[in-house]
C-alpha cells in the first residue's frame, strides 16, 4: 500500500464533501472519491444531499466544502460585458462556482458568501448542451473559457474536469478553450490532441500584489514556469494583467513582472495578453475592507464608471496602462495586447487605435485564438 | 421570577443608590418632582435587601425626588443579587423610557462584561429596541471597543452612532487627531461620517497617518476658530474631500475654470457628466421665449470660436 499523498496546498482546507443524491454514483463523484481516498484527506466525511434540498449549509470557519451538484441551468453562457466598454466577448462554459483560493480583490466574495465549492457533476448534460451548440454549424468558431465563476484549474487535481473538457473538445476543432488560472496543474496536457485548440492562461500581477493580496495561489515564477512548459509542448499561452492595482511602487512592481515574462516566454508564444484595471461593483468594497483589512488599494481614487462599477479615475488608469504597454512593446508585444473592459478613448490614448481598427475586439481575439 | 409581591416604605436616605446596573441614573426632572409633590409616588421603585440595608435596583430619579421632597419611598422587593438579573430588571423597569444611542451603548457596556455575544443578542438587544444582526447592532458593537471619551461625544450628540465603523477602523493616533473636531462642534450624521471616512481613506490611500493628511490639507484647528461652527464644519468637510480625491478635485477645478470662461456672459451651462470617464461635456440652456432662443443660438455660435474647449477635454493638464 502506498502512503497517502497530500493534496496541493490550495485544496487542503476542504473538510467535507456534499454530493447530490442523483450524482452520488456519477463518474465525477467516483473520481473525486477515489482521488480523495488516495490522499491525506481520505477521511473527510461525505454527505448525500437528498433530492429537493435546494442548498447545503456549511459554516466551519476557514474550512471549505466541495459540493458535487446536479446543475439544471445553462452551461454555455455569454460573458456579462457591458455596452459602455469593449468586451472580449468570450463564451463561458459554466463548470462550477466559487474558488478555494483567496484573492482580496476577487468578485466571487460578493457572489458567494459561503465556503462551498460547487462543481457541476452532471457532465453528460454539460457535454450534450455543448455538443449541440458547437456542432450546429461547424464553421462557427467559439472562443470559450471556464474561469468566470471559478478558477479553471483550482479543483483539477480532484475533478479532472478540464481534462474531460479537452477530451470532449478534441472532436470540435471550431472551438478554442482557454484555461485561466492562478495555480499550476498541467495534468490535462496530454489529453489535448491539438495543442492549437487549448490556451493555458495565467493571471499575473506585480510581485507585491501576488505576495500581499493573493492567498493560497502559486507564485509568479511557478506560473511562468508552467507557461514555459506549455509553450515548449506546443501550446500558445495567454497572460492576463488583471486586476492592475494602483499601489505605492506599482511602476517597479509591474516592470519587474513584465521583464520576468520574457525570461520564460517569447512574444510569439503568447496568443494574447489582457490588461484590466481593478474595478468592482460598489458592494464589493466594504466586503474587501472586512475580509482583508490590510488591502489599502480600495481607498484609491475610484469613481463610478459608465457601467456603474467603481473604477480608478481615468488619468490614473492611463498612467498605468501607458507605462505597462510601453514596456511590453519594448519586449516585442503588440497585437497580442488588449484591454479588458475599456473605452475607445482609453484604447486610442494608449494604443493609438481603437478596437474598430482591429476589426472589433471579439473578431480580433477570435483570430488570435485560432492562430491567425 | 425575581420580583416579590412585598412592598416596603423607607426614607430615601436609607436606600443605597449606587451600582453599575443603574447605568441610566439621572437626576429627577422638575416635571417629575412637581408630579410627585402633587400626587405622591405612583410607581414603586425596586430594591433588594442586603446586609447593609436596602440597595436600589431601579428608580434612581424617584428616590432622589422623594428625598428632595422629604417623603418616604415606596419600594418593591427584589430577590436576586445576580448582576445580569439586576441589569435586566433595571431595563424592564425603564422599558417606557425613550432611548437614545448613548443610553443603548451605556447599557451594552454594562452587560458586555457579564454576557457573551449570543446572550447579548438574545437577552439585551431586543430590550433596547435593536434587532440582533442589524446595522445598528453592528455599530453598537463597534462603539463598545471605543474609549469612554468617545462615548461622551456620542452622549452629547456631537458624533453620531453611524461614525462608529470608521472610528474603529482608525488606530488610536488617528482617533486622537480627529477628536478635537468633536470636542467643540456638533456634527450632523452625514457630515461626521463623510469627514471621518474621507480622512481615514485619504490616510490609507497615501500611507500616512490621519494627522499628517490633516496638516497637509490645512485642517489644523487654529485658523478655523475664526469661522462660525457651521462654516467651520463645511470648510473641514470640503478639505477632507479634497484630500480624499486630489486628482479628481484638481480636474474639476480646472474644468470649472475653463467652463466659466467659455460660457461667460451667456445663459449656457457646461457640465462634465461622468467623472471624466469620457471627454464628453454637457451643454444646457434654459429658454423661456423666442428672444432667449435666438440669443442662445447666437451665444453658442460665439462660444464655438472660444479657445477653452480643449481645456475642457484635457483637464489633466494645467493650462495656466
Ligand atoms: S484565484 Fe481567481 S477565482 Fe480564485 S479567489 Fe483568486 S481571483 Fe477569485
Amino acid at each position: 500500500m502506498t502512503d497517502p499523498s497530500p493534496l496541493p496546498s490550495h485544496l487542503r482546507r476542504i473538510a467535507q464533501v456534499f454530493v447530490d443524491e442523483s450524482m452520488a454514483d456519477s463518474p465525477l463523484a467516483r473520481r473525486v472519491r477515489h482521488r480523495l481516498a488516495d490522499s491525506t484527506h481520505g477521511h473527510i466525511p461525505w454527505t448525500v444531499v437528498p433530492a429537493g434540498a435546494d442548498r447545503v449549509h456549511f459554516d466551519r470557519g476557514a474550512d471549505q466544502a466541495l459540493y458535487l451538484k446536479e446543475y439544471k441551468g445553462k452551461f454555455l453562457r455569454f460573458c456579462p460585458g457591458t455596452r459602455a466598454y469593449h468586451c472580449c466577448a468570450y463564451r463561458i462554459i459554466h463548470i462550477g462556482e466559487n474558488c478555494p483560493m483567496a484573492c482580496s480583490y476577487c468578485i466571487l466574495q460578493a457572489y458567494f458568501q459561503d465556503r462551498v465549492l460547487k462543481i457541476w457533476a452532471n457532465q453528460d448534460d454539460l457535454f450534450t448542451q455543448l455538443g449541440e451548440a458547437f456542432s450546429a454549424d461547424r464553421s462557427t468558431r467559439f472562443r470559450v473559457g471556464t474561469g468566470e465563476f471559478t478558477d479553471s484549474l483550482a479543483l483539477e487535481h480532484l475533478t479532472g474536469y478540464s481534462r474531460d473538457l479537452i477530451a470532449f473538445l478534441n472532436d470540435h476543432d471550431n472551438v478554442v478553450l482557454e484555461l485561466k488560472s492562478k495555480v499550476v496543474d498541467l495534468s490535462w496536457m496530454d489529453a489535448a490532441k491539438r495543442t492549437d485548440r487549448v490556451l493555458p492562461a495565467w493571471s499575473l500581477n506585480a510581485p507585491f500584489i501576488n505576495e500581499h493580496e493573493e492567498f493560497h495561489v502559486s507564485t509568479l515564477t511557478e506560473r511562468l514556469e508552467a507557461a514555459r512548459t506549455c509553450a515548449r509542448a506546443g501550446f500558445r499561452v495567454c497572460l492576463h494583467f488583471d486586476p492592475i492595482i494602483h499601489f505605492p511602487g506599482w511602476r517597479e512592481g509591474y516592470a519587474q513582472t513584465i521583464d520576468m515574462i520574457f525570461d520564460y516566454l517569447t512574444p510569439d508564444q503568447i496568443a494574447y495578453m489582457s490588461l484590466g484595471s481593478f474595478r468592482c461593483m460598489p458592494q464589493l468594497t466594504p466586503i474587501i475592507a472586512d475580509n482583508f483589512p490590510s488591502a489599502t488599494y480600495i481607498y484609491n481614487e475610484f469613481v463610478p464608471g459608465l457601467d456603474g462599477k467603481a473604477r480608478l479615475l481615468r488619468p490614473l488608469r492611463l498612467e498605468q496602462f501607458t507605462f505597462m504597454v510601453d514596456r511590453l512593446r519594448a519586449h516585442g508585444m503588440d497585437r497580442q495586447l488588449y484591454f479588458c473592459m475599456e473605452s475607445s478613448e482609453v484604447w486610442q490614448q494608449v494604443f493609438g487605435h481603437t478596437p474598430r481598427h482591429l476589426g472589433g475586439l471579439a473578431n480580433h481575439l477570435m483570430a488570435r485564438a485560432f492562430g491567425e | 421570577m425575581h420580583l416579590s409581591n412585598e412592598t416596603v416604605t423607607a426614607p430615601a436616605s436609607a436606600i443605597r443608590t449606587a451600582g453599575a446596573h443603574l447605568f441610566w441614573a439621572a437626576e429627577p426632572s422638575p416635571g417629575l418632582i412637581r408630579s410627585m409633590a402633587r400626587h405622591g409616588q405612583a410607581q414603586a421603585v425596586l430594591v433588594r435587601e442586603t446586609a447593609d440595608g436596602l440597595a436600589l435596583v431601579a428608580g434612581y430619579a424617584r428616590v432622589a425626588a422623594q428625598g428632595q421632597l422629604g417623603q418616604p419611598v415606596l419600594a418593591r422587593l427584589v430577590e436576586t443579587a445576580d448582576p445580569v438579573e439586576l441589569g435586566l430588571l433595571y431595563l424592564a423597569d425603564n422599558s417606557l423610557r425613550p432611548l437614545d444611542d448613548a443610553m443603548r451603548l451605556a447599557a451594552l457596556r454594562y452587560f458586555r462584561l457579564l454576557l457573551d455575544d449570543a446572550q447579548l443578542a438574545g437577552e439585551v438587544l431586543p430590550c433596547l429596541g435593536v434587532t440582533p444582526g442589524s446595522r445598528d447592532a453592528k455599530l453598537l458593537a463597534d462603539w463598545l471597543t471605543l474609549a469612554d471619551s468617545w462615548q461622551g461625544h456620542l452622549a452629547a450628540g456631537r458624533v453620531p452612532l453611524a461614525a462608529g465603523t470608521v472610528l474603529t477602523r482608525m488606530d488610536e493616533a488617528d482617533r486622537l487627531a480627529v477628536a478635537p473636531f468633536f470636542a467643540e462642534l456638533s456634527w450632523s450624521r452625514s457630515n461626521a461620517v463623510n469627514l471621518l471616512t474621507w480622512l481615514y481613506e485619504a490616510s490609507k490611500m497615501t500611507g500616512r497617518p490621519v494627522a499628517e493628511v490633516m496638516a497637509d490639507s490645512g485642517m489644523s484647528h487654529g485658523p478655523l476658530r475664526e469661522l462660525s461652527p457651521k462654516d467651520a464644519m463645511a470648510r473641514l468637510t470640503a478639505l477632507a474631500r479634497e484630500a480624499r480625491q486630489p486628482t479628481l478635485r484638481a480636474m474639476q477645478t480646472r474644468f470649472d475654470t475653463a467652463a466659466r470662461k467659455l460660457v461667460a456672459d451667456t445663459r449656457w451651462r457646461v457640465a462634465q457628466p461622468d467623472n471624466f470617464e469620457t471627454n464628453g461635456v454637457e451643454l444646457t440652456v434654459r429658454i423661456a421665449d423666442p428672444g432667449q432662443l435666438e440669443q442662445a443660438v447666437h451665444d453658442l455660435q460665439a462660444m464655438a470660436d472660444r479657445p477653452h474647449w480643449h481645456q475642457l477635454w484635457d483637464t489633466t493638464a494645467d493650462h495656466d
